[in-house]
This record gives C-alpha cells, structure tokens and sequence, in this order.
C-alpha cells in the first residue's frame, strides 16, 4: 500500500480501526504513523473541548466556510447556510487532511475560548459585541475566520475590563508580534505546497505552522481574558 | 558689648536660625521626595515550608524575576519583593505540594505595579511547575521534573536534572549541563543546549536559532527543527550517532566524515531541498534536525 492510499482510508474512517492492510503499512512507515498520531490527537483534543456536545454558533460554520473557499479547498454556494449537524459530518473527510484540521482545531479553540468567555463575563460580552459579526448580516459581509480570530485576540485586552487586571503590554506585543510570525510561514508554506503538492516535509510544516497558531490563539485568549496570569 | 554689636549678631542669629529653617525645610522637601521616588513597598517577605522528599512546587507569577536553587534541606522557602505593594503572594501547603502565585489586589494593576520577584530554594529533588508571562527564570541544580510555561520570559536552567518541557512564545532557553530529557517549544526563542548529557530532545522553534554543544549519548534521540533560524550542532570525534538532515529552502553545513546508514531503510536523496543522512562510528544515537529555510550547521568540536 502507497501512502496516499493510507491516507484515503485515514479520511474515511471516522472512530473505528483500520484495516488490516493500512494498519501493515503503518508499522513500516513512519510518516503515516505521525500523520495517524496527529489526526488521533486532533480528535482527542476536539473531543475534550466538547465539539461534539456543543453546537456552535452559525457564524463560525459560516467563517469556516469562507475561510475554505477563499483558501481554494472547497467549492460551494454562498447563498444557503448548511445546518452544524450536517456539515460537520460533510466536512469531517475534508477536515482530516492536515491543512484544514490546523484551520479547524484553531476554530474550535478560538470558539471555545470564545463560548467561555461570554459565558462566563457579561463584561465581556459588552465588549466584544462591538466586533463581532451579527448573526442577521449578509453572508457576503460575514468577515473571514482568520479576521475573526486576530479581531478578537488583538482587541480583547486592549481596555481594562473591570475585575481583571489590566493586561501587560509587552505580553499583547509579544503575542502581536509572534503571531505575525507565525501568519508569516503559514503564507510561505501554503505558496510552497501550492506549488510542490507532492512535497510531503512542506505539507508538515503548513500543519505544524497550523498547529503552532492554534496553540497561540488559545494562549493569548486565555492570557487576555484574565488579563494575564492570575 | 555696645549695643550695635549686639543688634548685629542678635540679627545674624535671627538670619542663621531663618536660613536654618529654610535648610531644614528643604531637606525635609528632599528626603520626602526621594522617599516618594523610591519603592514604597519593596519590602521582602518570606515563608518557609517544611516538607519531605520530592516536593512539587508550583509557581504562577504574571511578572517579575524567578529564581530558584537547591539546597539540601528538607525545606522550601520562598522569598519574595513586590514592586509595589499592590500584588499579593498567596501560599498554600498540602502534604508534599506547596504552590505560590501573585494575585493583584486592586482592578486595573498595570503589569510592573504587579511585579514581584521570588528567591526560592527547595531540596535538590524536587518538582518544578513555573508559569509565567514575562520576567526571567533561573532554576539551578534541581534534581526532577519540571514544566515551564512563559510568554516572554528567559528561561536560564544550569545544572539540572529531570524531565524538562518548556513552552514558550518568544522567551529563550539557555540549558547549561543539563541532564535527562527536553522538550522545548518556542516560536521566535532561541535554544541553547551547552555541556548537555540529555538523553532525549525534542526542541521547535519557529524563527528562533537552535544550538546544541554536548554529546550525543548512546541509545538517544535528538529531534531539532525549526522554519527559518540556523540549527548548530557541534559533536565530537568520538560521538556516535546517525544523522537525517534536511533543509527545504536552506543549507545543510557538514562538517562531519559520515558513512552510509546502515541500520535504517535506505534514504533516497529527497528531490525537495538539502538532505544529509548518515552515520559517525557505530551509529548509538538517533539526530533528526530539520528546517524549512534556515541553514543546518553540523560541525567538529575543536
């Protein structure tokens, strides 16, 4: 078995185990065991946050969707808005392969993160409403998912919220800056796998680039939201 | 005595004792200045903990220095000076596990009225769990496993020994004989591994250099990669170890006389980018360093 063979069969399999051809060619082949390992720690890490349990709100499906699109990855109307139920088991094969499943674990730890927060501090929510984007607005005026993210986590400790202690500047600026950084390699390595798709090490590095923003959001979300460590 | 001369120096006693005023109030000015200027609440605190063998310390602090050391006490104490009074530390013991952290009292504290530098000094074995934003963190000589969490905060660790697992956004690290097992995750940090008997590193940087001066022990495993800084690594003749390096924009520099891989499934040169593969001596050790576009360095110990 070739190793984009294994992968077809790792998109398909949602829970349950592999077959025992595939489960042969993971014993031999290392790169096929850490991209099984990853999607195994992808589900670990949504199942722990609840993804399943919580249905979350329709602009994030909708962010996700633009976000998708204007990635070149998926092709659809812009006009109907799919139910979470259903598109969340339409787009699991899609959001198994690496790229995407970066953009998605970011997604569901900036909703998270996001659910947290105007659960837990009507302050906040205040705050927040003034950029976040209306649930009645046009789908062609919902900003993109990565909008989203850098307006919430470049904004949301920009003001003292009363209660919390006021966040450190060199903290924000650290964060600013390094996700800058970080933006900067997922560009580059998105232009190489473009250009190079068959080019397995550029792929791991646009899903580590991924991984390592997702890992940044929840950091300065949990760091702005309590005005840093408490 | 006439009486001129009297109004004379009755009237220079009179200017003396003015001007003496005068002094006097400005000293008294000047010292209340300087008092104001200064920290008014630098005062140093300290608690001491009595506990047994391998404590776990845990140690939240927004901002400010960190240092920690051992002795051979079966003790921790913990020392610390807030910057402005208006932070408080809040302790707690339970059986072998003591935790510290700095909480403000007032809303709206900006982080250097938070600041608060600690000095704590725990037995050789011991637990470490740091968290902290920014603010540097020296450990030394402790023996045991141990977490750091920072944003911007230096890491400095010299003599330790344990399993490390560092994560940070743009602090470095700087490992001076360390022992044991690393795993360091930075995005613009530089690492530093100097004198290392580590038996396993995983260390990722983004942007950040990585540098690893040590031996490479038999049976280890040495994972370096990052996406756009130089990984340097520098051995020694006698060192045996296998080698994979790749760099897909960059160089890989070798400095190195290797043999053939003769333990693994051969490597086909890869069409993407720079690769190296290879072993020195009897090939004990495992080295993987990989970077996106930055430039490999493996070079001889003088």
């Amino acid at each position: 078995m070739q190793c984009e063979q294994f992968e077809q069969i790792l998109e398909q399999q949602e829970n349950g185990a592999l077959p025992t051809r595939a489960l042969a060619h993971l014993e031999g082949c290392g790169v096929c065991r850490a991209l099984s390992a990853d999607f195994g720690a992808i589900r670990e890490i949504t199942s722990e946050l609840g993804v399943d349990g919580i249905a979350p709100p329709e602009r994030v499906w909708v962010c996700l969707r633009n976000q998708l699109e204007a990635e070149g990855l998926i092709h659809g109307s812009r006009t109907a808005s799919p139910s979470p139920g259903r598109a969340s088991r339409a787009w699991w094969a899609v959001l198994q392969r690496p790229a995407v499943a970066g953009v998605f674990l970011g997604l569901v730890l900036a909703a998270a993160s996001t659910i947290g927060y105007w659960s837990n501090l009507p302050h906040a929510r205040a705050h927040y409403s003034e950029f976040a984007p209306q649930p009645q607005q046009e789908v062609s005026s919902v900003p993109t998912a990565d909008s989203v993210f850098k307006e919430e986590v470049l904004t949301v400790g920009n003001d003292s919220i009363p209660g919390l202690r006021r966040q450190d500047i060199a903290v924000r600026d650290s964060i600013r800056r390094n996700l800058q950084i970080v933006d900067n390699f997922i560009a580059i390595c998105e232009k190489s796998v473009r250009e190079q798709p068959d080019n397995q090490m550029a792929r791991e590095y646009l899903y580590g680039a991924y991984q390592q923003k997702a890992e940044l959001l929840a950091t300065a979300t949990n760091r702005s939201l309590t005005g840093g460590l408490q | 005595m006439n009486a001129s001369s009297y109004n004379l120096r009755a009237a220079n006693t009179a200017r003396i004792s003015r001007n003496s005023v005068r002094l006097g109030a400005l000293s008294a000015a000047m010292a209340g200045f300087i008092l104001a200027a200064s920290p008014a609440h630098a005062d140093r605190a300290e608690k001491h903990f009595p506990v047994q063998s391998k404590p776990k310390i845990t140690v939240r602090n927004s901002n400010g220095r960190i240092q920690v050391k051992a002795w051979t006490r079966n003790e921790v104490l913990v020392a610390w000076t807030s910057a402005s009074g208006k932070s408080t530390v809040e302790t707690e013991e339970a059986g072998n596990r003591v935790e510290v952290s700095t909480r403000t009292i007032d809303d709206g504290v900006s982080a250097d009225e938070s600041k608060t530098d600690f000095e704590i000094t725990v037995p050789v074995e011991s637990e470490l769990n740091v968290r902290t934003d920014s603010g540097n963190v020296t450990v030394e000589s402790v023996h045991g496993d141990m977490t750091f969490d920072t944003v911007g905060a230096n890491l400095q660790l010299s003599d330790v020994d344990g399993y490390m697992v560092v994560k940070t956004i743009d602090g470095s690290l700087i490992c001076t004989r360390c022992s044991g097992k690393l795993e360091a995750n930075s995005i613009s940090g530089n690492v530093q591994m100097i004198q290392p008997t580590l038996d396993s590193v995983r260390v990722q940087t983004s942007s950040g250099n990585i540098f690893f001066d040590g031996s490479f022990l038999s049976r280890g495993i040495y994972i370096m990669k990052n996406f756009s800084g130089t990984i340097e690594v520098h051995f020694a003749s006698s060192d045996s170890f296998d080698v994979n390096a790749t760099s897909l924009k960059g160089n890989v520099v070798n400095q190195a006389s290797f043999k053939p891989d003769a333990h693994g499934s051969p490597h086909p040169a890869s069409k993407w980018g720079q690769s190296l593969f290879g072993t020195m001596n009897e090939g004990h050790a495992k080295v993987e360093l990989s970077s996106f576009s930055g430039t490999i360095k493996i070079l001889k110990r003088d």
